[in-house]
């Protein structure tokens, strides 16, 4: 990665952190209307791999915790704010949510309110991939807890045996709730993909040119060969399992937030505190300006469910 | 008598459960904080990690290893933290766990016991919402309770481990900050023996769960304009208390259902299924079936509100029946 586009993923990563911010503060003030979980600590991560895509041939599944890649994946930020908010002028127009932006196409495929439930999807979507030929690749987000569902370790096999086109992207932030990793996992993830028969690395997820050097590699080697990957980015979860959690069972002390990590090595690098400075606060106006044009957006009306209920095969 | 939310009455009478019998061990995920509704308050401490087993993220296995440990000779109570995820586990469900009783010829029991949570009301969307206790009951061998408040949530619970059937004890979410009495002791409540919470001679409503309250509200209505609503709470869909539904029937002439649960081949048609085929002539009137429309449940507050069905819709259907003489 240059120096430019080290300080370009810095100020998408600050305004990830800043929507999640403002979607805490919108979350406080009674205008989310479920509960939600903030990506704070994998930005990197989610940058990371999305600087090796391609909008126009790979395809990306998330978790419950997918804000962060609605945005990666370029989606307007008012849009996504709206699907929190539960308005219309966003992705579903008040059906989805927070757990489950589902756009109509693109990039990001949509998250998901089950836990596993997006990696078998991803597969499919490296299925199509491959049967059209384009060279596009499927990638699959999941947490270290989801790691331990039926559902991903089949789908580990399943693309071995298939041969497709799909990295699995395993963000261990040390929790799943409140469940350590320890208890999660009885072995480690990436020794337990290379089991699988597929080529496994691990790295720290706050330090961005470590997972900058694994996902160039990963991807192109999976454009090349065709064959599934894992990778696994050790993360810390900046705040609770959702906005508003009581972390009382949590024992892990001060944690390091990446961001102010790659800040400090871009400082490092010559670039200005007046520079970074004008960074954050571009990214804490924009978060500010994507929830207000969201606010400004009306909730759908009701007759909306009777006309789903009838095309779903309702009787009445 | 001590007013109790259903978690703290459930977390009662596992802690009586437990120190009573050592048969019993409880299983799922995040139960060492409490179980995230705090169910399982104090019982890691009190009883340890040998019989509150904190599990990964694992449905399947972990329900089938309730299963299997029922059928050799322990009780256990799975959790399983809200019934959309049951779709991650349902081969367990509705194979192993419905099916081996009968398979056996009756010589095996299951006296296992899945706890689960439901309900749409809280913005959580389509899959932390739903109240699939219909998909549930049409499963041969599952028996199935929908509790509407504490004393009936824990007596079920304490009932379901002597039984020699699987059981899901669906607990609505929407109930979860509600007070109800509970007699300390949390005695054993029988399966198949409905409520009557309020008495009338015009229409019998049935109504589960978190309708019960609902329900209620639509009868004190009514019975200001001079209609009485009889109004019944099934404690468990199946077992079903017919009896008490079809006596009921048979002196309003009126039958009415109030249900979360699916609008098309769910619990509300099959109680109308049962009240024309068993009733029809009492009946003076069409029965009603009052669901939600056939959708998910939606996220937006308004879409949701709308979704769910409320006094004024119940209300509205049973003043349609009063006029259809
Ligand atoms: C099948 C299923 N089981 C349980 C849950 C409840 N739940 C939601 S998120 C979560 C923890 C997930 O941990 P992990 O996969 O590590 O992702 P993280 O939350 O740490 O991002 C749990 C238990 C769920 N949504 N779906």
């Amino acid at each position: 990665m240059t120096p430019d586009d080290q300080l370009a993923l810095y100020a998408r990563a600050r305004f990830a952190r800043a929507f999640e911010a403002a979607v805490a503060r919108a979350r406080d003030a009674g205008e989310v209307p479920g509960v939600v979980h903030l990506n704070g600590g994998q930005e990197l991560v989610e940058l990371g791999v999305f600087h090796q895509l391609d909008g126009a041939r790979d395809r990306v599944t998330g978790s419950h915790r997918s804000h962060g890649l609605a945005l990666a994946a370029g989606i307007a930020p008012a849009i996504v704010a709206a699907e929190i908010m539960g308005r219309t002028g966003s992705l579903s127009g008040g059906l989805g949510g927070t757990q489950h932006l589902v756009p109509a196409g693109g990039l990001f495929m949509g998250s998901n309110g089950i836990v596993g439930g997006q990696v078998p999807l991803a597969a499919g979507a490296a299925f199509a991939a491959r049967s059209k030929g384009n060279g596009g690749i499927a990638v699959a987000f999941f947490g270290e807890g989801a790691a331990q569902q039926g559902g991903v370790m089949e789908t580990m096999n399943l693309a071995i045996v298939l041969g497709l086109p799909l990295l699995f992207v395993c963000v261990n932030n040390g929790w799943a709730q409140s469940t350590g990793a320890d208890a999660s996992a009885g072995a480690p993830l990436a020794s337990r993909a290379r089991a699988f028969g597929m080529h496994a690395e691990s790295v720290d997820g706050g330090d961005l040119g470590a997972v900058d050097a694994a996902t160039r590699h990963l991807v192109s080697q999976i454009r090349t060969n065709g064959q599934p990957a894992f990778l696994e980015a050790h993360v810390s979860r900046v705040g609770g399992h959702y906005h508003g959690e009581d972390q009382g069972y949590r024992k892990d002390g001060k944690l390091t937030d990446p961001l102010d990590r790659l800040r400090a090595t871009l400082v490092e690098a010559g670039v200005t505190a007046a520079n970074l400075h004008r960074i954050e606060e571009e990214a804490e106006a924009r978060a500010r300006a994507a929830f207000e044009e969201a606010a400004l957006e009306p909730m759908d009306d009701p007759s909306t469910l009777a006309l789903w209920a009838r095309d779903l095969g309702g009787l009445t | 008598m001590k007013q109790m939310t259903i978690p703290q009455a459930v977390a009662e009478a596992l802690h009586q459960v437990m120190a009573a019998d050592p048969a019993v061990f409880l299983i799922g995920e995040d139960l060492a904080m409490g179980g995230v509704f705090g169910a399982a308050k104090g019982l890691k401490e009190r009883f340890g990690p040998a019989r509150v087993v904190d599990t990964p993220i694992s449905e399947t296995s972990f329900l089938g290893l309730g299963i299997g440990a029922a059928m050799s000779g322990m009780k256990p109570v799975v959790e399983i933290m809200f019934c959309d995820f049951l779709g991650v586990c349902f081969d367990q469900l509705m194979n192993q766990a419905a099916k081996m009783r009968f398979l056996s010829g009756g010589t095996v029991s299951l006296p296992l016991v899945i706890r689960t949570t439901m309900g749409a009301g809280d913005g959580s969307g389509a899959m932390h919402s739903q109240s699939n206790y219909g998909l549930a009951a049409s499963v041969a061998g599952l028996r199935v309770a929908c509790p509407s408040n504490s004393a009936d949530a824990a007596g079920l619970l304490k009932t379901a481990l002597e039984g020699p059937d699987p059981v899901v004890i669906f607990e609505h979410k929407g109930l979860f900050d509600v007070e109800t009495p509970a007699d300390p002791e949390l005695p054993p409540v029988p399966f198949g023996k409905a409520r009557t919470l309020r008495q009338g001679a015009d229409v019998t409503l049935v109504a589960i769960a978190a309708m019960v309250p609902v329900a209620l509200a639509a009868a004190d209505h009514l019975a200001k304009r001079g209609i009485g609503v009889e109004v019944i709470d099934p404690v468990t869909i199946n077992p079903l208390d017919r009896e008490a539904i079809l006596a009921s029937v048979a002196k309003t002439g009126r039958f009415a259902v109030l249900d979360e649960g699916a609008a098309f081949a769910g619990v509300a048609d099959a109680l109308v299924s049962l009240v024309v085929r068993e009733a029809f002539r009492s009946l003076k009137a069409a029965p009603a079936a009052i669901t939600p429309p056939h959708t998910p449940v939606p996220y937006a507050p308004a879409l949701e509100a709308a979704w769910l069905p409320d006094a004024a819709r119940v209300e509205a259907a049973i003043l349609k029946m009063m006029e259809d003489v």
